[in-house]
C-alpha cells in the first residue's frame, strides 16, 4: 500500500506567545517549533497501516526551511520517504486552498495511492480544513474525526472504519484512495529510538521549489502563496487578556475547606453566582 | 456576484434545525447588509422552511433529496457546490457543527473560495469585503481576517453561542433546487449509525456546562456532574482526561480535540485546567471551579470558586442551588 501523511510544523501553542511588530502574527523569536501534535497520531497509524498490511509511508509538509525538522522526527518515527514543498512564505500564508492545492499537486504524482492520513486539528491557527481540501484538490473520499480504523481491504480497495459525528459515533465503508483525519484517541504515537533517529537522516527527502509547480494548473497564481495573493489574510491579531473576577473560596489554611467551611463555601459560592455574576 | 447573504441550516439527527441557525441568520441581518436567505438541504425538510423565514430569510433554497441523509458530506458538498455556482452568492455562512467541519472545507475548494471557520464575529468593510474574528493559538490569541474580495463567494461558518438569535418575518420565498444528488454520487457506505438520545440541551448550544475532569475517579461519579447538570439545565462536557479514563463518550469532551463551546455559565468540577481545556471553553461568559489542589491552573483563569474536595462540596452545593432556584 502506498501511505501518505500530511503533516505541518506548528508553533507551540503551550510556550508563552506575544504578538509580533507587524501585529498580525505571533512573534516567532524564540519560538518552539513541533510537529502538530494530531499529525503525531495521524504518522502512528500510517505506520500501523503499513505494519498490519505493508507497503510504504511517504510523508509530505509544505512550509519554511525550518519543517524539516518534523519530516526527520516522522522518518525517526519510522515512515520511509519525505516531500517538502519548501518556501520561506508557506509560513505567512493563512489561506487553506493555497495550501490544499501546493499539497494535492505533489500526491497527483504519487502513482498508487491508496491512503492519507493527517492531524484533525493544526493547532496554531487552529485550521481542521487543510487535509480535508486537499481530498476534494485530488477527487477522493475524505473520512474526518475517524476514531479507529476497523479493517483496510487493499485488493478491494476498499476501507472501514469508525469516525465521530455530533451526538455519536458511526461505522462506514469507503473505497480507497480516501483521505482520513485523526482526532488524539486513535493511538498511542511511538517515540523515535536513538538508532532511528540517526537512520532518519539517511533516509530519501524529496525538496520542491515553487519554481517546479505548475500554479496554471491549480487555479492559482505564484503570489497567492504569502499575504499578497491570498483570498483570506490576517490583518491584526491580539493575545487578549481576559479579566476574570478570581474570588475562590479557600480554607483558612489557605487550602481546601474543612468541616463546617464546607457548607459556609457552598452557601457562598450560590450568593456569588445569583447576586454577583446574576448567572442563576 | 449577487448580494445575496446565504445561511445554511444545520439540520440534527431528529429533523430539528439547530440553534446556530438561527443566531448565524439574526447576525447576518443585522451586520453583513445584502439580502439574507437560507440554504436548506436534507432529507425530507420542506416543512422546516418557515423557521427559517421567521428569522428573516427572504429566501429559501431547498434541496429535499433522499440522498441528503445521516450526515454523509459527499451529497451536500455537491449541492452546495452546485447552488454556489448557479446563484453566486456574496457569503454563505453555516454554524461550526461536527457536520459543517466535515463537508464545507470541501465546498470552499470546490467553488474556489476562501474559507474562514469557526468565527465569533462577523462583519463587512466599507469596501463589501468580509471581516470576520476567529481564535487561534489554543484560544489564546484572537485574529481579524479579511477575504480579499476576488469575487468568489466568501465562506465562513460560525461558532455557536457568539450571537443572540432574534425572530424578525422575511418574506421567506420558497426556491426548490434540484442538485442531481444520486446513489452514485455517495461514495461512503454507513454501516451502522450510533447516536444517543438525550433529554439534555446539546453541549455547544447549551447556556450553561457542566463539566468533570479525571479526579471524578470512575463512570459512576460522573453522575454527581449529571446531577449538578440536570439541577441547571446544563448540558455535561468532559476533559480529554476523563474520555481517556472511560468515564463518558467522546462526545462530551470539550478542548482543542472535542467541542469548543461558550455558554453564559462553565462549571469545572476537577479539572486542573489545560492550555487544551482551555482552548474549548475559554471564551465562557462565567467560569466556576471546584478543585481541591489550591494550587490548579484553573482558578488563575476562574470568576469563582471553592477549593475543596467534589464529594464534600457538592452535595451542600446542590442544595443550596435547589433553594436559590427555587426562590
Amino acid at each position: 500500500m502506498k501511505i501518505v501523511v500530511f503533516i505541518t510544523q506548528t508553533q507551540d501553542t503551550e510556550a508563552r506567545i506575544k504578538v509580533g511588530s507587524s501585529g498580525d502574527s505571533i512573534d516567532t523569536e524564540g519560538m518552539k517549533w513541533i510537529m502538530n501534535p494530531y499529525d503525531e497520531f495521524a504518522v502512528e497509524e500510517a505506520i500501523k497501516t503499513k505494519e498490519a498490511y505493508g507497503g510504504e509511508v511517504i510523508l509530505i509538509t509544505a512550509g519554511p526551511s525550518r519543517a524539516s525538522q518534523v519530516l526527520l522526527q516522522g522518518l525517526a518515527m519510522g515512515a520511509d520517504s519525505a516531500v517538502h514543498i519548501l518556501d520561506e512564505a508557506i509560513g505567512e500564508t493563512v489561506d487553506s486552498l493555497v495550501i490544499s492545492k501546493l499539497v494535492a499537486s505533489e500526491l497527483a504524482k504519487i502513482e498508487g495511492l491508496d491512503l492519507v492520513f493527517t492531524g484533525m486539528k493544526i493547532i496554531d491557527e487552529e485550521s481542521v480544513q487543510v487535509g480535508i481540501q486537499i481530498a476534494e484538490e485530488l477527487g477522493i473520499a475524505h473520512l474526518a474525526l475517524v476514531s479507529k480504523v476497523i479493517g483496510v481491504k487493499p485488493d478491494e480497495k476498499k476501507l472501514v472504519c469508525q469516525k465521530e459525528i455530533d451526538g455519536g459515533s458511526v461505522s462506514v465503508e469507503a473505497p480507497l484512495p480516501a483521505l482520513i483525519t485523526c482526532p488524539d484517541a486513535m493511538n498511542e504515537p511511538r517515540y523515535a529510538s536513538v538508532p532511528n533517529i540517526m537512520r532518519a537522516k539517511r533516509k530519501p527527502m524529496k525538496k520542491v521549489s515553487l519554481d517546479d509547480v505548475d500554479f496554471g494548473s491549480l487555479g492559482i497564481t505564484k503570489d497567492a502563496v504569502g499575504k499578497s495573493g491570498a483570498k483570506i489574510k490576517t490583518v491584526s491579531l491580539e493575545v487578549p487578556e481576559v479579566e476574570r473576577k478570581l474570588k475562590i473560596i479557600k480554607g483558612s489554611d489557605e487550602t481546601t475547606v474543612k468541616g463546617d467551611e464546607i457548607a459556609e463555601s457552598a452557601k457562598e459560592l450560590v450568593k456569588l453566582l445569583r447576586d454577583d455574576a446574576k448567572v442563576i | 456576484m449577487s448580494s445575496e447573504i446565504w445561511v445554511v441550516a444545520d439540520v440534527k439527527a431528529d429533523g430539528e434545525i439547530r440553534k446556530v441557525t438561527f443566531e448565524v441568520l439574526s447576525e447576518a441581518r443585522r451586520k453583513l447588509g445584502g439580502s439574507v436567505c437560507a440554504v436548506l438541504l436534507g432529507n425530507g425538510v420542506l416543512n422546516k422552511a418557515s423557521e427559517l423565514a421567521s428569522y428573516g430569510a427572504e429566501k429559501i433554497y431547498v434541496v429535499d433529496n433522499p440522498n441528503l441523509k445521516d450526515f454523509n458530506p459527499d451529497g451536500y458538498v455537491k449541492s452546495l457546490c452546485e447552488l454556489i455556482k448557479k446563484h453566486s452568492p456574496a457569503v454563505v455562512l453555516s454554524g461550526n457543527t461536527a457536520f459543517a467541519e466535515d463537508y464545507i472545507p470541501r465546498v470552499a475548494s470546490g467553488v474556489g473560495s476562501g474559507l474562514a471557520m469557526d468565527c465569533v464575529d462577523i462583519g463587512m468593510t466599507d469596501d463589501g469585503r468580509l471581516r470576520i474574528k476567529r481564535y487561534s493559538h489554543s484560544s489564546r490569541a484572537i485574529s481579524t481576517q479579511e477575504f480579499s474580495g476576488d469575487g468568489s463567494a466568501m465562506i465562513a461558518t460560525v461558532r455557536p453561542n457568539s450571537f443572540k438569535e432574534e425572530e424578525a418575518a422575511g418574506a421567506g420565498q420558497i426556491v426548490n433546487e434540484d442538485t442531481g444528488v444520486t446513489d452514485a454520487d455517495i461514495r461512503i457506505k454507513v454501516l451502522e449509525m450510533k447516536t444517543k438520545e438525550s433529554d439534555r440541551p446539546e453541549l455547544t448550544e447549551a447556556e450553561r456546562v457542566v463539566s468533570g475532569g479525571r479526579g471524578l475517579g470512575s463512570e459512576e461519579n460522573f453522575n454527581h456532574i449529571y446531577d449538578l447538570a440536570d439541577l441547571l439545565g446544563a448540558a455535561v462536557g468532559a476533559t480529554r482526561a476523563a474520555v481517556d479514563a472511560g468515564y463518558c463518550p467522546y462526545d462530551m469532551q470539550v478542548g482543542q480535540t472535542g467541542k469548543a463551546v461558550s455558554p453564559v455559565l462553565y462549571v469545572a468540577v476537577a479539572i486542573s485546567g489545560s492550555v487544551q481545556h482551555f482552548s474549548g471553553m475559554g471564551s465562557s461568559k462565567v467560569i466556576v471551579s471546584i478543585n481541591k489542589d489550591p494550587e490548579a491552573p484553573i482558578f488563575a483563569k476562574s470568576d469563582y470558586g471553592i477549593c475543596g474536595d467534589l464529594f464534600q462540596v457538592l452535595p451542600p452545593l446542590i442544595e443550596e442551588l435547589k433553594k436559590a432556584l427555587a426562590e
